[in-house]
């Protein structure tokens, strides 16, 4: 049991990171980002690769696999942040496609579809972590970073343009605001920082395939903020538990018949998210209600 | 045209032969006028006479076809708005494009902040940047909703905070769309006197407003708009005086 928890405690802070991570770009700066589970792949790859090869120091793997992140990123923005908020929910698709391809096929460095396996553990300044009783330490601990991190940014004047961003794209380059400049930042800080998680989760299973970033995790992980809350502190880490934890809780109803339990849980989750939508807007933390007066 | 004290005040913006064409439409149409300092130049004319399109050419939200503008004596022809904002020209909208979701003091601190990416500010930098947003959130008497969002102030809030945004800046020059279109007589009142105060401290403006008392009751110069075309450009007595230029827009109006 006690296993059990610290199982679903760490996947839950690695899915946070994701869910914080997208919410930075997506609910403070307007950018939806369909890509989210390649950055977390490529995060895993680039971080296994030297850990595999070179060094399994997180003073080695982060730097790397935050670089890859952050470069990968910038291919993407350049061209489309240049455009209008639709085509990059197409380009990043695009990309989440094309990246899917590539993390089945590169198997000198991917594994090709079979992935990698033996993925040593995180080395911590010498220190090597694999029980899941001092994983937790650094899962949470990368989270509590990654939200001091994001945190900053949101309340400083950076935060400030993205959001004027979001609201007015015109009306805030009006003020001086170099708008594609800092959509593009924003994405490669919140790419970078995602392929923390990729880092994290590699090394804790020990073993990754292209199977956790295809086109799922990457609308698993938008569901998670848009549930608990876009735009707001708690609500991805809010989400990413409760779709986490949705499953082990519908399994634990012992009056519904066990072997229909997946598709049961389908309708569970498209019948809440719809339901939720309707009655609130904003997710779990967000506002209660938006307001109906002086829209534009 | 007549010499008035309005043609001695130096030129801040120069606009020469400025063209801009949508498909077949010349929108501006070879429009050549001067900005001047610390007055009020309103543009005047008819709906569609390429008022807020000139705007956009200045900015640079739209590519001129060509001519050419030239801003304290420097072409600004490739310019972009961010760079025309961090050169000190600032414009509202007809729209007013608030930051909705946003409170009315981070519309406004958000305003005064022209940086991409975040800088330390030293501590009378930040006095400085706080006090400009609490000046303007008392011009605009919006100091008790600061905390408001956007999306949730009244009409006429909305448009003095579409103004105060513009007043928490060092920007010379303001071009103003519409900004007192839909406000009561009393809102209007103090919107004007806003604006009067803020050019006798320096600010330069460019409004375009189709209330004829207010054009009356503010203009140092009006130049008059048509299809595209510069018809007039002179002291407000002249230029309104004009039969033919009333005809063109009392025409349109009825």
């Amino acid at each position: 049991m006690e296993a059990y928890l610290l199982n679903l405690v760490i996947l839950i802070s690695i899915y946070s990171i994701l869910g914080v991570t997208l919410n930075f770009i997506m609910g403070y700066a307007g950018i939806y980002s369909l890509a989210h589970a390649v950055f977390f792949g490529v995060g895993a790859y680039a971080g296994t690769f030297m850990a595999m090869h070179v060094n399994a120091s997180i003073f080695v793997t982060l730097p790397v696999a935050m670089a890859a992140g952050a470069i990968l990123s910038l291919i993407l923005a350049l061209p489309a942040l240049r455009v209008r908020g639709e085509y990059f929910v197409a380009a990043s698709l695009g990309l989440q496609v094309l990246a899917v391809t590539i993390f089945s096929e590169w198997k000198s460095v991917t594994g090709g579809i079979g992935g990698l396996i033996g993925i040593p553990p995180l080395d911590v300044a010498g220190f090597e972590v694999f029980k899941p009783s001092q994983f937790i330490f650094v899962t949470v601990g990368a989270l509590i970073i990654i939200l001091f991190i994001i945190n900053r940014l949101v309340h400083s004047s950076f935060g400030r343009s993205l959001r004027a961003i979001r609201d007015s794209e015109s009306a805030a380059a009006a003020f001086g605001k170099n708008v594609p400049l800092i959509k593009t930042i924003s994405v490669v800080i919140s790419s970078a920082l995602t392929a923390v998680a990729g880092v994290l989760y590699a090394s804790y299973l020990s073993f990754i395939n292209v199977e956790s970033f295809k086109l799922d995790t990457s609308v698993l992980i938008m569901a998670m903020v848009i549930i608990g809350g876009t735009g707001t502190q708690a609500g991805p880490i809010v989400g990413a538990a409760l779709l986490l934890l949705l499953p082990s809780l519908i399994s634990y109803l012992d009056f519904l018949p066990q072997t229909e339990i997946g598709s049961i849980q389908q309708i569970i989750y498209g019948l809440g998210m719809a339901l939720l939508m309707i009655y609130r807007p904003g997710g779990i933390v967000g506002r209660k209600k938006q307001s109906e007066t002086g829209k534009e | 045209m007549v010499a008035s004290t309005a043609d001695t005040q130096e030129i801040l913006m120069e606009i020469r032969n400025v063209d801009k064409a949508f498909g077949g439409v010349k929108a501006v149409d070879d429009v050549s006028m001067d900005l001047r300092a610390g007055i009020i130049t309103t543009l005047v004319g008819p709906n569609g006479a390429g008022k807020t399109t000139l705007f956009n050419l200045i900015t640079g939200e739209l590519l001129k076809d060509s001519g050419s503008i030239k801003w304290l004596g420097n072409p600004i022809n490739k310019i972009k708005p961010y760079q025309a904002a961090r050169a000190g020209i600032l414009r509202t909208f007809q729209d007013l494009r608030l930051f909705n979701e946003m409170s009315v003091e981070d519309n406004i601190l958000t305003s005064v902040e022209d940086n991409s990416v975040p800088v330390p500010l030293t501590k009378s930098q930040r006095t400085a940047r706080r006090e400009k947003v609490e000046y303007a959130l008392n011009r605009a008497g919006l100091f008790t909703k600061r905390k408001i969002r956007a999306k949730d102030l009244a009409y006429a809030e909305r448009k003095f905070l579409s103004m105060a945004r513009v007043m928490a800046t060092d920007a010379r020059l303001w071009l103003l769309d519409e900004p007192a279109s839909g406000l009561d007589p009393n809102s209007y009142e103090k919107f004007l006197e806003i604006l009067r105060e803020e050019v006798k401290q320096g600010v330069t403006v460019c409004i375009i407003e189709h209330n004829l008392d207010i054009v009356i009751g503010i203009s140092d110069r009006i130049a008059f708009l048509d299809r595209g075309k510069l018809l007039a450009d002179g002291e407000p007595q002249s230029v309104l005086n004009d039969p033919e230029l009333r005809a063109i827009y009392f025409g349109e109006r009825t």
